[in-house]
């Protein structure tokens, strides 16, 4: 069989089993957010409530492969990563999530909660100075998620809502790129400007806006009214190419 | 050559022993120059990934190559930028040829692989040495071939000399390609 018509076939596999109407087909939300929007918190309760509706969840958390994290926490910890180092890092470790957690479990119909997705990526790396294409290519092929929710927080509460916990780390401060020692004036500087990323990113990816300011329960609330529309959207030919790839990767038969 | 005189001279292949070997040769040849290698693995990345726990997986050859990259990154900051910046003469032994042709005999996307190494400055002169893979064990450590032992399952039944071959015939298109370039 050719390299083409095995990938023709593969291909319609993949989108016969993830538009057959028969069963219910994974799903993909993302929660997204600069430090401090309450996004962790939406995330859990978002969870628990679809445990108790039913749904299969899983969750994966940005920088968290098994393989990959020692890697970069080590180099965190010593803080020898440049900006490029730090996104080519983080972007194996979001393909390596891709591959192991997030495309096995949509196969199997399951509901993935991704606390962070590519555009934390994207917006880190750019607020970093990278050049927006040049990251995006780093994520290819493309996952994109059925919904993504950004929880949208002024600079200013961002910055209050880490104080009260804690001291933002050197990275999370950006304190590799802006040259201010001080962690507290290092972050405000740097949030600000991941948040103006993150602002051109839900405008160009058209995410769901949160506003992170309001009560915990009333964006809970919103997110359940807004996740039950936006779950009947069909499956999305852009996530094609990802999924062949895997298909081939773990060696499916056509 | 740059203005101050540095070269970067890039020298690919499957063949690990051979590789170093032609990079020694290059090296001793321009001791004048204060020539130095640069080989892959300089990050510590690679054997942090060979001692990490079984339940943690195993990469794709996508994975592999950004850890390169990032690897590749680590030396481009550095060992080869701080010596061009000398004046010096650096053999860099694998450099990006070595990667993208294992991507592309692993059916990747030649596009994404010529991105991810975009930025990779340029080689003053390249050279792609194509001897067979090395037969000892005890010589098996390229990048490819620590590339099949982790991928191994990954490669849809690629037995290790179909993966060397494929990717030697990669870099011989590489090369021809890089002859034809101006």
């Amino acid at each position: 069989m050719s390299s083409s018509s095995f990938d023709q076939k593969l291909r319609r596999l993949a989108r016969s089993h993830f538009e057959d109407r028969s069963r219910r087909r994974g799903l993909l939300v993302a929660f997204e957010g600069p430090d401090g929007s309450g996004k962790t918190t939406q995330r859990k309760l978002f969870k628990t409530w679809l445990k108790s509706s039913g749904y299969d969840v899983v969750t994966t958390k940005w920088n968290s492969s098994d393989l990959i994290k020692p890697i970069i926490k080590s180099r965190k910890t010593i803080r020898v990563l440049s900006p490029l180092e730090f996104s080519l890092l983080h972007a194996a470790d979001f393909r390596h999530r891709i591959e192991s957690v997030v495309l096995p479990a949509l196969w199997e119909g399951k509901l993935v909660i991704a606390d962070r997705f590519l555009f934390t990526g994207l917006a880190r790396d750019v607020a970093r100075g990278l050049d927006f294409d040049q990251v995006l290519k780093l994520y290819q092929p493309l996952v994109w998620p059925d919904l993504v929710f950004y929880f949208s927080v002024s600079a200013r509460t961002s910055q209050e809502r880490i104080a009260t916990t804690r001291a933002p780390t050197f990275y999370e401060a950006g304190q590799d790129v802006t040259d201010i020692d001080e962690p507290a004036a290092s972050y405000e500087r740097f949030i600000t400007r991941v948040i103006r990323e993150y602002e051109s990113l839900a405008l160009i990816f058209r995410f769901i806006t949160v506003d992170a300011e309001r009560s915990i329960h009333d964006q809970h609330q919103e997110i359940r009214r807004l996740f039950h529309e936006g779950e009947q959207r069909p499956w999305s030919d852009w996530n094609l190419d990802a999924v062949v790839e895997w298909l081939a990767m773990r060696g499916a038969r056509v | 050559m740059t203005t101050n005189g540095s070269r970067l001279i890039s020298i690919d292949g499957v063949n690990a022993h051979a590789l170093k070997d032609t990079a020694r040769s290059v090296a001793a040849a321009n001791r004048k120059h204060r020539a130095g290698i640069s080989s892959w693995g300089a990050s510590g990345i690679f054997d942090e990934l060979t001692v990490a726990d079984s339940h943690a997986g195993i990469p794709s050859v996508r994975t592999l190559l950004l850890l390169y990259a990032a690897d590749l990154a680590f030396r481009l900051r550095w060992e080869i930028g701080p010596a061009l910046d000398e004046g010096r003469l650096v053999i860099a032994a694998p450099y990006v040829a070595t990667p993208i042709a294992l991507g592309q005999a692993a059916g990747l996307d030649p596009h994404w692989l010529a991105d991810i190494f975009r930025f990779a400055p340029p080689a003053t002169d390249h050279h792609v040495i194509d001897p067979a893979p090395a037969r000892p064990i005890a010589q098996r450590h390229g990048f490819v071939e620590f590339a099949w032992e982790h991928l191994e399952t990954r490669l849809g039944g690629l037995t290790r000399l179909e993966l060397m071959d494929r990717t030697r015939r990669h870099l011989r298109a590489l090369a021809k390609h890089a002859d034809r370039s101006p």
